[in-house]
């Protein structure tokens, strides 16, 4: 026996019987004993995929089954970045979520179900980036969604969590309509579901048509914009745990298929990269904007998932134009930076996500209006959050802007292009990523200053108290990595610069050979980037040493805060989330649609009443489009409605006139 | 490290040289140049009083406010010589560093919990970022134009040959001196003299600080000053020898700080709700910039 089929079968093995065995495991082992199978698992697919990571790829073949046949297996370099990806962040989920789901242990069956799908999700997620075939990858495909589905409708009775849930479940149904009609295509074409048949439709037909059926069918799962709307729904009905993978993990498997994707293409590059950037900009732009005015933090996350998304997009955008116009610099730039993004968006967005969690279940509100002063009952949550939000506007000292800066560097060295319709395109580009940076600072802020800062807004019927520390511990772990990423930027870049050149390697798509030079030079600078933030670092500690010494035996007073001359302020008249962000929304009044609530005065009431005022913003897309178009469909469907009347006999009616249909168009020989 | 000084000794002059410009435009004698600089001494030595509301968040935010400041003076280049940190894109770093005191400018403001501070946060947030694509197209173009990224080889190889440049060196000024007042709550967007809350950008964030932390708040506006001063002087002396190139500065500084003197003197503020249209032109501003660099590159058929 080979080694990876021994890692492989012990893989199975392990999850079957750890699955058969875990609703009788007694309640209070139940999470520890999901924890250890999840991590044999991810330990096993860690030490499988490892050596591919910057070395040969690994390919082998099983047979499953009379109709699908022998599935090739194949693990590339690629496929190997995103399981570590995958296992990190899912292994990190498990043991905050093992903390979070304690107070539910009343409901026995729905943890072990909860356990065992969080499992199956796992695994079928590190399928999906292992399968080489079409066929195949569909099955894996289908079974991360309708996991990840179940998983995010945890708490059921709740009809906003089951209707979430469901828009979920339509939109990834869409996806796989159009991930099957591109498989299908190609299958017509060539005969065969083996990926590689889609390098070779590349080769004979035009790339254009079935990239961009791909790109919408993985575009769904990554959330571009128009195919975003699931995940502010999706994102805060799911626990907090499970919204962390996701929002870390499965969106990037969209991203994990464009890649794959792109790493088939023939022609058509320059064009491709044009489509993917702009979409990627906008779709920046848009997720920015939202998450900006949002009050549910988790629905901000959701959103800003989204940005980062676009943020992604356009490092692979800069990357295709960078195979289009034969500049390696400018591909390296773009995939290795869009990759390298990837890691580190997994890591701040699914600390940010733990975070919440734990803020809700201490607070049991995801109403950022009805918190306030958390900083200092829960201490350790608030400064992890303040490292992800720093993160995650891509600020120095910490790894967003590692991969935002090699974005950036992209962008700048596609100004020595020659086509001025690209130099424009790219210049737009580079003011839309600076706006995006400015904007997630203020919706960052915004959303720390309003949850953290500052005083109580109401008051909660359980004083909110710090974590347990098996909630804490993983995002521990996640600040370490972050910060790995942040001090060595130059080795992960060198991973990924090579996974970026494993991906064209088979093709002789550059003239010029690729020369290590030129990188060496970006690495460098890398290094030294590390290092100057560093010194920055430095240079705070210096400046608050001096500022102790300088402060030292001065007097102190503490007292109230300077009201402007009112004398009896209170926590209800801090400033709110909502104030904060809506010069922003009257702005972009076109695009954040303000839905208000409330009685207007009538003509005859002289003594006014209580009454209430609410608002809240809707989405574009959603509101505009999405609902308009079920509205017509529902209308249409209307119509079949007596069909499904409800009377047992018609039903028994309907399948007796099928039979009979079946049995005449056979005898007639219409039909064999 | 030439520049890192010459910032230094500009930043001890700036903003006296306005305030003075502003005492004489309304008819006063004014304060002496070195004004400011004794007011932060002053403040230096003072104990302070700090909200019962606020965290460590609101002690260390000054600090870095300031550090970040120091740092992005380090980027800045002074015509032939690098700035003590160069490397390909530093200009990107220099836009990233400022930020990350911003950020936390802006959450000190919010750790109060007062009705007011949070007002000023947003609108430095809004503003700011409204500002940022102006700077980053702007960079872009020079880099389109000289074929170079960091701040120190863009500069040099930035050489004033034909009319369109002199007009893109001019735009570039107006760009940077509009994002000068913008970073420095300036007056036709913020007006620093101005006593009602409701109106202030920077100042009703700073409502809370005293003592240490407000001297040095109030050291980081000087040298933000003198460091988008430097940035402007570095449009101008190129190759120019040092000897010359160091009285430029100066000049330049000089006449920079008296213009946004006589600015504040005979302008009114903006219309708060005017503000975000007016700094997003600066955009536009940018991309015009832009589309002279590839007339001159010839792009244009």
């Amino acid at each position: 026996m080979v080694v990876w089929s021994i890692l492989l079968y012990s893989s199975w093995g392990i999850t079957i019987l750890g699955l058969l065995a875990l609703p009788f495991i007694p309640i209070r082992f139940k999470a520890n004993f999901a924890v250890f199978i999840l991590f044999a698992n991810a330990l096993l697919t860690s030490v499988l995929v490892l050596p591919s990571l910057s070395g040969e790829a690994l390919s082998f073949v099983f047979y499953a089954g009379s109709f699908v046949k022998e599935v090739p297996v194949k693990i590339d370099s690629l496929a190997a970045w995103f399981v570590l990806i995958i296992n990190f962040t899912s292994v990190t989920g498990i043991i905050y979520g093992s903390g979070y789901m304690k107070p539910y242990t009343d409901s026995k069956a729905k943890l072990s179900l909860h356990w065992i799908l969080y499992i199956l999700f796992h695994l079928s997620m590190i399928w999906v980036c292992l399968l080489q075939n079409g066929f195949a990858f569909l099955i894996a495909w289908e079974a991360m969604s309708l996991t990840s589905m179940l998983l995010v409708i945890f708490d059921h009775n709740n009809t906003n969590t089951i209707k979430a849930g469901i828009n979920y479940l339509v939109q990834m149904h869409l996806s796989i309509v159009f991930l099957t009609i591109g498989f299908v295509w190609v299958y017509f074409v060539t005969g065969s579901f083996g990926f590689e048949a889609i390098h070779e439709f590349f080769l004979k037909q035009t790339n254009i048509w079935l990239f961009l059926i791909f790109f919408v069918g993985f575009g769904f799962k990554a959330g571009f914009v128009p195919f975003h709307s699931w995940l502010p729904h999706a994102h805060p009905a799911a626990p907090s745990h499970v919204s962390g993978v996701m929002s870390g993990v499965i969106v990037k498997l969209g991203i994990y298929g464009i890649i794959r994707m792109i790493s088939f293409l023939h022609a058509d590059f320059v064009l491709l990269g044009e489509i993917i950037i702009t979409v990627s900009v906008l779709t920046g732009l848009y997720g920015i904007i939202n998450a900006a005015v949002h009050r549910d933090f988790k629905k901000m996350l959701a959103y800003c998932t989204i940005e980062n998304i676009g943020i992604i997009g356009i490092g692979l955008g800069i990357g295709l134009i960078g195979m289009g116009t034969n500049s390696i610099l400018l591909f390296y730039l773009g995939f290795a930076g869009a990759l390298l993004h990837v890691l580190n968006h997994s890591l701040f967005k699914s600390l940010l996500f733990y975070t919440a969690g734990s803020v809700y279940q201490q607070t049991h509100t995801r109403d950022m209006e009805k918190l306030g002063g958390l900083l200092k009952k829960m201490p350790k949550t608030a400064f992890l959050f303040l490292i992800g939000a720093i993160a995650i506007g891509g600020l120095p000292p910490f790894n967003g802007f590692i991969s935002e800066f090699v974005i950036y560097g992209g962008l700048v060295e596609g100004m020595k292009l020659q086509s001025i319709s690209l130099i424009s395109l790219l210049i737009l580009t580079f003011a839309g990523l600076s706006l995006i940076g400015g904007l997630s600072i203020l919706t960052f802020t915004k959303t720390f200053g309003t949850i953290f800062l500052g005083s109580e807004r109401e008051h909660h019927h359980q004083e909110p108290k710090e974590v347990s520390m098996i909630m804490l511990l993983p995002q521990y772990l996640i600040i370490a990595m972050m910060l790995s990423v942040a001090v060595f930027p130059q080795w992960y870049l060198e991973i990924t610069g090579k996974i970026s050149y494993n991906l064209i390697s088979s093709s002789n798509l550059f003239t010029s050979a690729f020369e290590p030079s030129i990188l060496v030079a970006y690495s460098e600078t890398m290094s030294s980037i590390s290092l100057y933030s560093l010194i920055f670092v430095g240079l705070i500690g210096l400046f608050w040493l001096v500022r102790m010494a300088a402060t030292k035996g001065k007097n102190r007073v503490y007292d109230e805060t300077w009201g402007c001359g009112y004398q009896a302020p209170n926590s209800r008249m801090q400033y709110s989330g909502k104030s904060f962000s809506k010069p922003l929304g009257k702005m972009f009044n076109f695009l954040l649609i303000e839905k208000k609530n409330y009685p207007e005065l009538t003509a005859g009431e002289i003594f006014p009443e209580t009454r209430k005022y609410s608002s809240h913003y809707v989405d574009f897309f959603e509101y505009y489009f999405i609902d308009k178009m079920n509205q017509q469909i529902l209308y249409f469907i209307n119509y079949f409605k007596f069909i499904q009347n409800g009377r047992v006999q018609s039903y028994v009616m309907y399948g007796i006139v099928f039979i009979l249909a079946i049995f005449v168009l056979t005898m007639f020989n219409l039909v064999k | 490290m030439l520049s890192f000084l010459l910032i230094l000794i500009a930043a001890f002059f700036f903003t006296g040289v306005i305030i003075r410009t502003k005492s004489i435009a309304s008819g006063r004698k004014g304060p002496g140049i070195l004004q400011p600089i004794k007011d932060v001494i002053r403040l230096f030595k003072k104990g302070a009083v700090y909200s019962t509301t606020t965290s460590f968040i609101f002690q260390i935010a000054p600090t870095i406010y300031f550090s970040s400041v120091v740092m992005a003076m380090m980027v800045v280049p002074f015509g032939q010589a690098k700035g003590i940190i160069s490397f390909n894109g530093d200009f990107v770093f220099f836009a990233y560093v400022l930020a990350l005191g911003k950020f936390f400018s802006i959450i000190s403001a919010m750790d109060t919990g007062s009705s007011f501070e949070g007002m000023g946060a947003s609108r430095e947030a809004l503003y700011s970022l409204f500002a940022e694509p102006a700077f980053f197209i702007l960079m872009g173009s020079f880099a389109l134009l000289t074929g170079h990224t960091s701040f120190h080889l863009m500069f040099m190889a930035l050489h004033l040959g034909s009319y369109v440049s002199y007009a893109i060196a001019l735009l570039a000024t107006f760009v940077l001196v509009m994002i000068l007042m913008v970073e420095n709550s300036r007056m036709p967007i913020d007006d620093p003299k101005t006593h009602l809350e409701l109106t202030m950008i920077h100042e009703v964030m700073i409502l809370d600080n005293s003592g240490f932390d407000l001297g040095l708040i109030l050291t980081t506006g000087y040298l933000k000053f003198a460091l988008y001063g430097a940035l402007i002087v570095n449009l101008f002396i190129g190759m120019v020898p040092y000897q010359y190139a160091i009285m430029l500065f100066f000049a330049i500084q000089f006449i920079l700080a008296v213009s946004i003197g006589l600015i504040e003197s005979f302008m009114a503020r903006f219309r708060m709700s005017h503000n975000p249209q007016f700094i997003f032109t600066l955009t536009s501003v940018s991309l015009l910039i832009f589309f002279g660099v590839l007339l001159v590159l010839g792009k244009f058929v």
